[in-house]
């Protein structure tokens, strides 16, 4: 319990940390807020006006309280360019994003743990090399250059899935994920290498154990031993770095949402980049941080799934 | 002389020779640096020379606009073909290397550097320092590398300097966690309590006798980051936030061709296949000489 | 008479390593009838683990294995690995020595009996697991109905090789192999742990090979005791006449590292001295006689072989001792 105290601690800590710097930075953005909102040939009184109203002239502390006491309450201010609600536009935006990560997630657990299996089933065996270079490869390839060849391939040249475009739930499913099939494959396709070799690297170790090998005696086969008996010890670095991983994935999904047009947080963050929307930077950096922080959380959750010592220290408390 | 003791290791003793030989044989795979290391490294070094004596090359201006020879396939004029504005693939994408090579060479160490001096700082002095620095990598860490370039390249421009020094930041938090967890690990061994005895200062101990211990796992790292470096770079100049046009450079060359994939692919294709050789390239050639290192180090404990 | 229960004839196990080939086991053969408990003890180090594992033809990759291995009637080293897989449970089965690494830490106890049951016997789920707290009441287990669904790290050292057993006699096996089952555990629980064995052993009617460095423990619960040295048995009797008429000098010095509970307090062990030989570069004649008081020149020249004197008792010996000199 204090330990999960001390976490929290150190979370909130890095929670304000985060924003504050985000809050420094955003700030010192070249290109006047007030003169892009006032418009091309206004004078400099109605100039100032808007920086009054937007208390831009106060110490960048004073106007981070007021900002982070906004959030605390609900209230993520509203866009300077379009006046749209920064909850109302994150909200809206956060599923697309967390729909293409979870997808990209999924396609490279798939192809990391039965790929991570079969390599550490006979370690330098033929098998293991072949996955090995492909891993290497993988890992050679960006998830930009990957999107540019799956474009060329799928949809230019054999006219398979689009290379642009959203669809929303309310679609239907098929069409809903026509669309997110090849960003996810995009994104996937880099993160499963080292989700592989984490597991690979782990898995070989616990299939020395000795209850690997009293499984062995046990008569149970193969793959028995392989799914039911390493692949759970087997996997706890893969868990933390599937954590870890998230601060990546964001990354890659701002790329791939301006590659496959998809409207996600990461455009929305682009866009207001470009804009000096810098309330909107602000908004989506905090969701970003948000997302990590909980995703790292879940994580340690996980654990206590896979290790039955784990869940029992936090019934103890 | 060998008492009768319980032979605790008696159980696992039908695996022990058997890690041992494959220890002992995959230690002689490593040690052949075979064809998977020199057609890499020769790769590189076409790509290095190309780019450090790009200027001698007779190639086309990397910025010639001919409008007379837009996105043309490779013909005996232009050997790589040419872009939308017709200039010529092969020197951008020469000239491109320069600004991936640079970043490639200069982030890691840059950032492997910054974290050395926090690592070594938290890892030796503990307490609030410590604290301070996890505090802040953490922070660091919550925010995605791609973000933080996204608003420094907006902030700071987009000189090669610039993209350098921020692309080394992301680097801090591993090295830094690298280093100080190596320096934990030796600042309580018995040398350097006895140097710290005699009245050695902090500084000394921690480049005489911490320092050269920890330096070996550093370098490995870097060896690591540098075609990841090569790999945010060209996403970072992709995106149109690297180096400013009209230098070239990967990324911001095959996002330019994006947008005639249809008709004329090469412009987007032969820059990532170059990319991906290169990168590649770095990834097995550092992958050996890690392994190498490893040997060596090995060898000499 | 019919034919043993188990027969292992000229057993050879070799590892392939960078250094050489390591000959654990040299050609061993010994013959175990149903029901009967043969000891077999040695150093660490002198092939017995392998011994065991080249019986239940549980070898790593890089092993050269020859010889024959006859278990009711059937060559084991002529067998697919998908055949041995069924046998491995119902016919012949082990308990380890460490049941704090030999037990699967993520599953629960019942699940790591259960699965004996289900895979060899086609028990539903629902029946393996009341077998399961049934098997566990048998083997002492307090509480089985509650330790059915807990983990190993719940459990004390000498609970879980309880449980190991339990997992071992699931299916009733002809032939049980203990390797070193209690030099994990705390003194207080090994004899308990030995006498639940010899009582599995006595109500299964089952055949049990006891392996261990310990002479103390094979007295009184083996018949038979096969000692080995560098990967070869040196000398094999009845415990009974192993103990009384020990013959080979090596046997001699296991029996005089038993500490005694009429020794006085704090007495140093008997140690052999020398160490235990290289199995890549074994000495030319006996293995043995490097570390023996009474080698001469032919013992350090030719290898002894394995001889019967008469009764069943065998030893490999140039210079066997009289009883008077065991003394």
């Amino acid at each position: 319990m204090r330990y999960l105290f001390r976490r929290f601690q150190r979370l909130v800590v890095v929670m304000v940390s985060v924003t504050f710097l985000t809050f420094l930075l955003v700030n010192v953005l070249p290109g006047d807020v007030a003169y892009e909102m006032a418009g091309m040939d206004s004078s400099e009184e109605e100039v100032q006006a808007i920086r009054d109203e937007l208390g831009l002239d106060r110490n960048v502390v004073l106007r981070y309280l007021d900002w982070a006491g906004g959030i605390l309450t609900g209230d993520w201010g509203a866009s300077f360019i379009n006046k749209e609600e920064v909850w109302h536009a994150l909200a809206q935006r956060f599923p697309v994003s967390l729909e293409l990560m979870l997808l990209a997630q999924l396609i490279a657990l798939s192809l990391a743990v039965p790929m991570g299996l079969i390599s550490a089933y006979r370690p330098g065996g033929r098998a293991d090399r072949v996955i090995g270079t492909l891993a290497f490869a993988s890992v050679s390839m960006p998830s930009f250059m990957t999107a540019i060849l799956l474009i060329f391939f799928f949809s230019l040249h054999l006219g398979w899935l689009p290379a642009t475009g959203y669809e929303p739930l309310s679609a239907g499913l098929w069409e809903n994920l026509r669309p997110m099939i090849l960003p996810a494959l995009a994104l996937g396709l880099v993160e499963w290498t080292v989700l592989m070799r984490t597991l690979r690297a782990e898995m070989i170790g616990v299939l020395q154990e000795n209850y690997i090998a009293l499984a062995r005696a046990k008569g149970m086969s193969d793959a028995r031993i392989l799914l039911v008996h390493a692949l759970r010890p087997s996997s706890f670095s893969m868990i933390t770095l599937l954590g870890l991983q998230v601060g990546r994935l964001m990354g890659g999904s701002i790329i791939i949402e301006q590659i496959f047009g998809i409207p996600g947080i990461g455009r929305l963050l682009v866009h207001a980049v470009n804009t000096r929307d810098f309330i909107m930077i602000q908004g989506c950096v905090t969701l970003f941080a948000i997302a990590f922080v909980t995703a790292n959380f879940l994580v340690d959750i996980a654990y206590a799934w896979l290790d039955p010592r784990v869940r029992l220290e936090r019934a103890r408390g | 002389m060998a008492d009768i003791t319980p032979d605790r290791l008696e159980g696992s003793s039908a695996g022990a020779p058997d890690d041992n030989a494959d220890a002992i044989a995959s230690h002689n795979r490593k040690n052949r640096l075979g064809l998977g290391f020199w057609i890499p490294l020769a790769w590189l070094a076409v790509v290095v020379a190309a780019a450090v004596f790009a200027d001698f090359l007779g190639l086309f201006p990397a910025d010639e606009i001919d409008w007379m020879h837009i996105n043309e396939g490779p013909n005996d004029a232009h050997i790589l073909g040419t872009d939308h504005l017709g200039r010529d693939m092969l020197s951008r994408i020469i000239y491109g290397a320069r600004v991936s090579l640079t970043v490639g060479f200069a982030a890691p160490l840059i950032g492997v550097g910054l974290g050395l001096v926090l690592g070594i700082l938290a890892g030796y002095y503990k307490g609030w320092v410590d604290e301070v620095i996890g505090i802040a990598i953490d922070t660091w860490l919550a925010i995605p590398g791609l973000v933080i370039l996204l608003l420094f390249s907006v902030v700071f421009g987009g000189s090669l300097g610039m993209v350098c020094l921020s692309l080394g930041l992301l680097f801090i938090p591993t090295a830094a966690r690298i280093t100080r967890a190596a320096t934990l690990n030796h600042s309580n061994r018995e040398f350097v309590l006895a140097a710290r005895a005699m009245g050695a200062s902090d500084f000394r101990i921690l480049t005489v006798e911490v320092l050269p211990n920890i330096i070996w796992p550093l370098i490995a790292f870097v060896l690591i980051d540098i075609p990841i470096a090569i790999v945010i770079e060209g996403a970072l100049s992709f995106l149109g936030l690297s180096v400013k046009a009209p230098t070239p450079s990967w990324g911001g060359v095959i996002a330019e061709g994006r947008e005639h994939l249809e008709g004329s692919p090469h412009i987007s294709l032969i820059p990532t296949a170059v990319m991906f050789m290169t990168v590649l390239s770095f990834n097995l050639v550092g992958d050996a000489i890690r392994k190498r290192l490893a040997d060596v180090r090995d060898g000499a404990i | 008479m019919s034919e043993p229960l188990l027969t292992v004839e000229n057993q050879r196990t070799a590892f392939a390593t960078g250094r050489g080939l390591v000959r654990a086991v040299d050609g061993v053969s010994f013959t175990l009838e149903r029901g009967r408990t043969l000891g077999v003890v040695g150093e660490s180090g002198s092939g017995k683990s392998v011994l065991s594992r080249s019986i239940m033809r549980l070898l790593p990759p890089n092993a050269r294995s020859s010889g024959e291995v006859r278990l009711g009637g059937r060559d084991l080293t002529a067998m697919s690995e998908k055949a041995l897989r069924a046998l491995r449970g119902p016919e012949i089965s082990i308990v380890f020595q460490d049941p704090m690494t030999s037990l699967n830490p993520v599953m629960t106890i019942g699940a790591q009996i259960g699965e004996v049951l289900t895979r060899h016997l086609g028990m539903s789920r629902k029946a393996a697991k009341a077998r399961s707290v049934e098997l566990l009441a048998s083997v002492g287990l307090p509480q089985p109905d509650v330790r059915v669904d807990q983990h190993p790290h719940q459990l004390s050292g000498g609970m879980r090789q309880r449980v190991a057993i339990a997992i071992a006699i699931a299916c009733e096996p002809a032939l049980l192999i203990a390797d070193e089952p209690t030099t994990a555990l705390d003194v207080t629980v090994q004899a308990e742990i030995l006498d639940l064995l010899a009582r599995q052993q006595a109500e299964r009617n089952m055949a049990m090979i006891l392996i261990t460095h310990d002479m103390g423990v094979v007295a009184g619960r083996c018949d038979d005791v096969a000692v080995m040295y560098a990967g070869r048995i040196v000398e094999q009797a009845s415990t009974e006449d192993l103990f009384r008429d020990t013959r080979m000098p090596y046997t001699s010095a296991l029996l005089a590292s038993i500490p005694r509970l009429d020794d006085p307090p704090h007495r140093k062990l008997e140690a052999i001295a020398g160490r235990p030989p290289d199995l890549i570069h074994p000495p030319a004649g006996c293995a043995f006689s490097p570390r023996c008081r009474y080698a001469d020149d032919l013992c350090r020249s030719q290898p002894p072989a394995l001889e019967d004197a008469g009764r069943g008792h065998r030893f490999a010996c140039w210079r066997p001792m009289t009883m008077e000199a065991a003394e």
